[in-house]
């Protein structure tokens, strides 16, 4: 039973990381319909922008506070550079964009091992993060619970954003349907670069989560992009709320099928679940209702 | 207001649009018919840059946009409602309203008001999603739509198509206050007793090309008919 409820802050701690990986994943993949292999490497940068800002700027503890919003800036400008100089110009061919973003996810690591080096590095979390609490007997390190929470008010902004600015509106209808909202006036253009910047910045903000659950490298990202996916897949394509769901129940199925299985076949236990899953739902949890049949 | 000029336009090396020259004037209903798969659709989107033109010049206003981008051509004036009263599903009928509103930037929120009066049965179902409204409901929204931008020209393709005949003789209504309030109004249609009740001007295509043009009074003659007929 102690085993069982040890695993509960666990669970919630890699769903809140996946959920933020897969916010980004969730615009760019489920509505833009692009997949970008290279989402995981901001990951990667995000991460590695918390270790530069301790280990070089000499920021220490707080360096973590700083990394997220320099984090954010610097993967959506990367991401913002990724899509005008390289994705724009492949819309409607999604093979030849899953490869060239493969590219880019191979340049980005080896760039990390030139810069940072091949062996894992550690983050050190501040001071303030590094406790915990034991609440009924199960321990809540400060660090997963700061995660959480990260995820959860990049949940609520995201969600707020879309649903009430003007610059949401502008994106959910230029994810329904692109010439409708050209011809409403929309510069789709713009709305495709903003939100694939956004995407890829949410991801570096997960990256600086990733740096406090655990050390670091430059494949860090290729570990948790295929999960990232599946969040998406599994959530419903472009689906907010399904993403939530979905983030945290993969979380929660990682983190105990690791515990009963083991870590390797705790994956085909998880695919072999995923696989079941979709065969009921190939939608995912939630999809767009209108009255078409289609 | 808005001249088309000797515009080529296709799909691909599939070219579907040969030397089509159409003006439509301020304050008048321009009707473009035609069979199926003629080039009409073809010629609104080449209008409201949805397709480039391959050759010929598109002028809105005296200005040249054959090159401009669809937003720019809804910011210069183009109010375009597409075949199949397409709506932005997932969003709100006051969401679709006001994003085109605002995207546009031509109107102010009085321009919801003023689109609300012509289509009064838009404004108790501002708050329900696009996807759940009627066909008649869906086209009446996506007129709503262009509007809000304050058209100079209001582009509309097959308004009427697969809708019930109360809710088709509002939309005519609509259509007719707005052309004299001064807009031009380009018209896709393929029903003959809606084009003349409505046309000022028509021009009718066959196979890419014009094949007739003129005041509405010339489709009572028989050779015009002909080409319309289905």
């Amino acid at each position: 039973m102690d085993a069982l409820l040890t695993q509960v802050p666990i669970a919630a701690a890699v769903g809140a990381v996946l959920l933020l990986a897969a916010l980004g994943l969730n615009f760019t993949f489920g509505q833009m319909g692009v997949i970008n292999m290279a989402h995981g490497e901001f990951l990667m940068v995000g991460a590695y922008t918390a270790f530069a800002l301790q280990a070089w700027a000499g920021l220490g503890g707080a360096a973590v506070l700083v990394a997220l919003p320099v984090a954010f800036a610097v993967t959506a400008l990367m991401g913002l550079a990724l899509e005008r100089g390289l994705i724009r110009h492949f819309y409607g061919r999604p093979l030849d964009t899953l490869l060239l973003t493969f590219g880019v996810s191979l340049l980005l690591q080896q760039l990390a091992r030139d810069v940072f080096g091949a062996p894992n590095v550690d983050v050190a979390a501040p001071s303030w993060l590094a406790g915990g609490t034991s609440v009924l007997g199960v321990w809540l390190h400060h660090s997963r619970l700061f995660i959480i929470l990260l995820a959860a008010v990049a949940v609520a902004a995201i969600a707020l954003s879309i649903a009430r600015s003007r610059s949401g509106r502008y994106m959910r209808a230029v994810l329904h349907d692109r010439d409708l909202a050209a011809v409403s006036g929309i510069p789709v253009g713009r709305v495709d670069a903003a939100t694939f910047a956004v995407g890829s910045g949410l991801a570096g903000v997960a990256g600086v989560a990733l740096a406090l659950i655990g050390p670091i490298g430059p494949s860090i990202g290729s570990s948790y992009i295929v999960d990232a996916f599946l969040v998406v897949v599994v959530g419903g394509l472009g689906q907010l709320r399904g993403a939530v769901i979905a983030a945290f129940a993969l979380g929660a199925l990682n983190a105990y099928s690791e515990l009963w299985t083991g870590a390797s076949l705790a994956k085909v236990v998880v695919f072999a679940v995923i696989i079941a899953f979709l065969q009921a739902r190939p939608q995912g949890l939630f999809s767009v209702k209108t009255r078409a049949l289609a | 207001m808005l001249e088309v000029e000797g515009v080529c336009a296709g799909y691909g090396r599939a070219q579907v649009l040969f030397d089509v020259s159409v003006r439509a004037e301020s304050g008048a209903v321009t009707c473009v018919m035609g069979r199926n798969g003629v080039g009409k659709t073809t010629l609104l989107n080449t209008v409201a840059g949805l397709l480039p033109a391959t050759a010929g010049r598109v002028v809105l206003d005296g200005t040249d946009i054959t090159r401009a981008r669809p937003h720019r051509r809804v910011r210069d004036g183009i109010g375009y409602a597409p075949q199949g009263h397409g709506t932005f599903a997932p969003m709100t009928v006051a969401e679709n309203i006001s994003v085109a509103r605002e995207a546009a930037g031509r109107a102010g929120p009085e321009a919801v008001e003023e689109a609300l009066e012509l289509f009064p049965r838009l404004r108790p179902l501002l708050d329900r999603r696009a996807g759940f409204l009627s066909g008649g409901q869906a086209q009446q929204l996506a007129i709503a739509r262009a509007l809000v931008t304050a058209p100079k020209l209001l582009v509309l393709d097959e308004p009427t198509e697969g809708i019930q005949p109360s809710i088709v003789a509002e939309i005519e209504e609509v259509i007719r206050t707005v052309a004299e309030r001064g807009v031009a109004v380009l018209l896709v249609e393929q029903y003959m007793d809606v084009a003349l009740r409505l046309a000022d001007e028509v021009a009718v295509i066959d196979a890419g090309r014009v094949v007739h043009s003129g005041p509405r009074t010339s489709l009572e003659d028989g050779e015009a008919q002909k080409l319309i007929a289905i």
